[in-house]
């Protein structure tokens, strides 16, 4: 039981929007579509709503077991959220939560009463009862949006879709929504799908998440799978800051400058030659030479505003600039100054094959 | 504080209010309201008998009644055809579409006079159009109807190049939102675009309505101007003056002037109580 595409590919003149894509969404699933801008990621949603077709004839949308892929989006069911709303500027909240019921076949629309219950139900459930009568204009963008979500929910569709659901909100709002839309899902259990280009809001709130690149997925797994074990340079760098140091193999071991450290998921075999990626939290910065495994460097800046403090250092070998990132207690015991000296150790030191440069 | 006023109100963001404002008045004064008080004070010197006897004669109602009633009706006729043409000239591309674009103007840039004598002609008994509808007991010219073919012909472009702009700038993510909420075209048609419209709509309406009613060049030639069945009011008071019945010709202006006012008066509230919600008021 599953939402899934199978073999999914859409050109836009010469563009390919999607190259052969399948991906399947379990029932009651929370998946975000994660990609930089042109990825395909909205592409694919609108294929899946009804709202786009697959240009190949071998292409395959299911809906539960049910092939929907020549149906169009108005036999669908499902349930379709824009990033800017869409609302009904001339319908009240109230009527722009009925609306997909209002427009139902004499045989299934439910009478006038259920109507009410029903969208009733829905404005409780998004917080919002003490603005039925308000119309779309008078409310903030949030307010929008969730309006927007409960006129989806309001047709009880079968699986639910957003795109970039909080793109147009500001930081503080978006954060605030995004929690209450996992709490939401929490609470209904509906399939749902959502766009984002933000790494941040598909960790926080997906079950899983596909990283789309080019019109491919390029991995797709839950938030600690893919930011724990990226398939690739671009999911790594996708998922976070990133710091590259070119190196050489040695036993097993990436010599950087004169020093060697240790590579996690050794499995991976490289060429003598290599750039080995590390992330600004797992470097760590130390005024003596503890051991070995370290190799010194200078400050180049330092800002400690926020709840982690960056500093920017410049390898003294080949002058390569790389940021450290230190929680604020390990900034206060080392108290690092601009023009110092200190030494870098490396952790979590990663290497890939693939040719992808950032 | 540079500047104290902000904070009181006194000043606003735009300059010029007073300038502007009084520039409007002026302009108004004299090129509408000092013409049409003309009107007025010429109709004083009728005593109220006279008066009441030239505006409520037979055939001065009658004119009323087709005046406002042919204006009316071909207004609406505009108001649904104009809005299919302004569909297909935003929907859809095809070839000729600019020709087509320009053609909708062109009751605007034609002398009234050679729309009426076209029309005439080609509605006429002997016209193409004419004897194609005679068979079937129509006549058009020099009838009633040949009167409203006429305010029809003239009217099409207001509602056209009102409606055009608001159906442009409609987001089709707001017909893909209906279709995903069930809707079919036609619901998504009646229940969604077309309230959007509605403001649009109204204005064409109103200016279509508003330029029939002061027609008179193409009238004169395509009616056949018989008292009490294709004489409009515009027509009687030149037949009022042409008999140097001034009085009278001005007592018409005034009824014609003053059910205008209250027509597009009332026009203009129902457009606005109909575009309440676009006025954002956050409360």
């Amino acid at each position: 039981m599953s939402v899934e595409v199978r073999n999914v590919t859409k050109q836009f003149g010469s563009f390919t929007a999607l190259d052969h894509v399948s991906l399947k969404v379990e029932s009651g699933e929370l998946v975000a579509l994660l990609g930089p801008s042109g990825s395909g990621k909205t592409t694919l949603l609108r294929i899946i709503a009804g709202l786009e077709f697959p240009d190949l004839a071998d292409a395959t949308v299911l809906y539960y077991g049910e092939d929907v892929t020549r149906i169009p989006a108005s036999q669908r069911k499902a349930g379709f959220a824009f990033q800017h709303y869409a609302l009904f500027r001339h319908l009240s909240v109230f009527e722009n939560i009925a609306f997909g019921l209002r427009v139902r076949p004499r045989a299934t629309r439910p009478s006038e009463e259920e109507i009410r219950e029903r969208v009733n139900r829905l404005l409780k459930l998004i917080q919002l009862d003490a603005m039925a009568k308000r119309f779309p204009s008078q409310l903030s963008g949030g307010q929008r949006q969730r309006v927007a979500l409960a006129r989806a929910l309001a047709v009880e569709p079968k699986v639910l879709l957003l795109d970039e659901p909080f793109g147009a909100l500001d930081a503080k709002v978006r954060k605030e929504l995004r929690r209450w839309l996992r709490q939401l899902h929490d609470e209904i259990h509906i399939t749902t799908l959502f766009v984002t280009h933000d790494q941040e809001e598909a960790l926080e709130v997906a079950d899983r998440v596909a990283i789309l690149r080019s019109g491919k997925i390029e991995q797709i797994g839950t938030p600690e799978e893919i930011y724990d074990r990226p398939v690739s340079p671009f999911v790594y760098d996708f998922l976070g800051n990133v710091n590259l140091f070119s190196g050489r193999m040695k036993d097993g071991e990436v010599v950087i400058g004169d020093t060697s450290f240790a590579v996690t998921d050794t499995e991976r075999v490289a060429e003598t030659q290599t750039v080995a990626f590390v992330r600004p939290h797992d470097i760590h910065i130390a005024r003596t030479q503890n051991g070995a495994h370290s190799f010194p460097a200078q400050i180049v800046r330092c800002h400690a505003a926020g709840s982690v403090a960056t500093v920017d250092l410049e390898r003294l070998d080949d002058r390569v600039h790389f940021t450290a990132q230190l929680s604020k207690e390990e900034y206060q015991q080392l108290q690092p100054k601009t023009g110092e000296q200190v030494f870098v150790q490396l952790r979590n030191v990663r290497l890939f094959t693939d040719d992808y440069s950032i | 504080m540079k500047n104290p006023a902000r904070f009181t109100g006194q000043a606003r963001v735009l300059p010029g209010f007073r300038l502007t404002l009084g520039f409007t008045l002026l302009y108004l004064s004299l090129i509408v309201l000092i013409p049409l008080s003309a009107a007025f004070i010429s109709a004083a010197s009728l005593t109220w008998g006279e008066f009441w006897s030239d505006v409520a004669s037979r055939q001065a109602v009658a004119s009323y009644e087709l005046s406002f009633g042919a204006s009316f009706g071909a207004a609406l006729v505009n108001l649904v055809f104009g809005v299919i043409v302004a569909w297909v000239l935003v929907r859809y591309r095809f070839f000729g579409k600019r020709v087509v674009d320009a053609l909708v103007d062109l009751p605007f840039a034609l002398p009234t006079a050679v729309a009426g004598i076209t029309l005439a002609t080609i509605y006429g008994p002997t016209g193409w159009i004419g004897e194609a509808v005679a068979p079937l007991g129509l006549k058009i010219s020099y009838t009633q109807l040949g009167i409203f073919v006429a305010l029809t012909f003239i009217g099409l472009p207001f509602i056209v190049r009102t409606v055009q702009p608001v159906l442009e700038d409609l987001d089709p993510e707001i017909e893909e939102a209906a279709a995903s909420l069930g809707a079919n075209r036609w619901q998504t048609f009646w229940r969604v675009i077309l309230p959007m419209l509605a403001p649009a709509l109204l204005t064409g309406f109103t200016l279509a309505f508003a330029r029939a009613l002061g027609e008179y060049g193409s009238v004169v030639f395509i009616s056949s101007n018989i008292p009490m069945k294709t004489q409009i009011t515009p027509l009687l008071i030149m037949t009022k003056l042409e008999e140097f019945d001034y009085g009278g010709a001005t007592a018409l202006a005034v009824v014609m002037l003053v059910v205008s006012f209250l027509l597009l008066l009332a026009i203009n509230l129902i457009q606005w109580w109909a575009s309440r919600h676009h006025r954002t008021e956050l409360a």
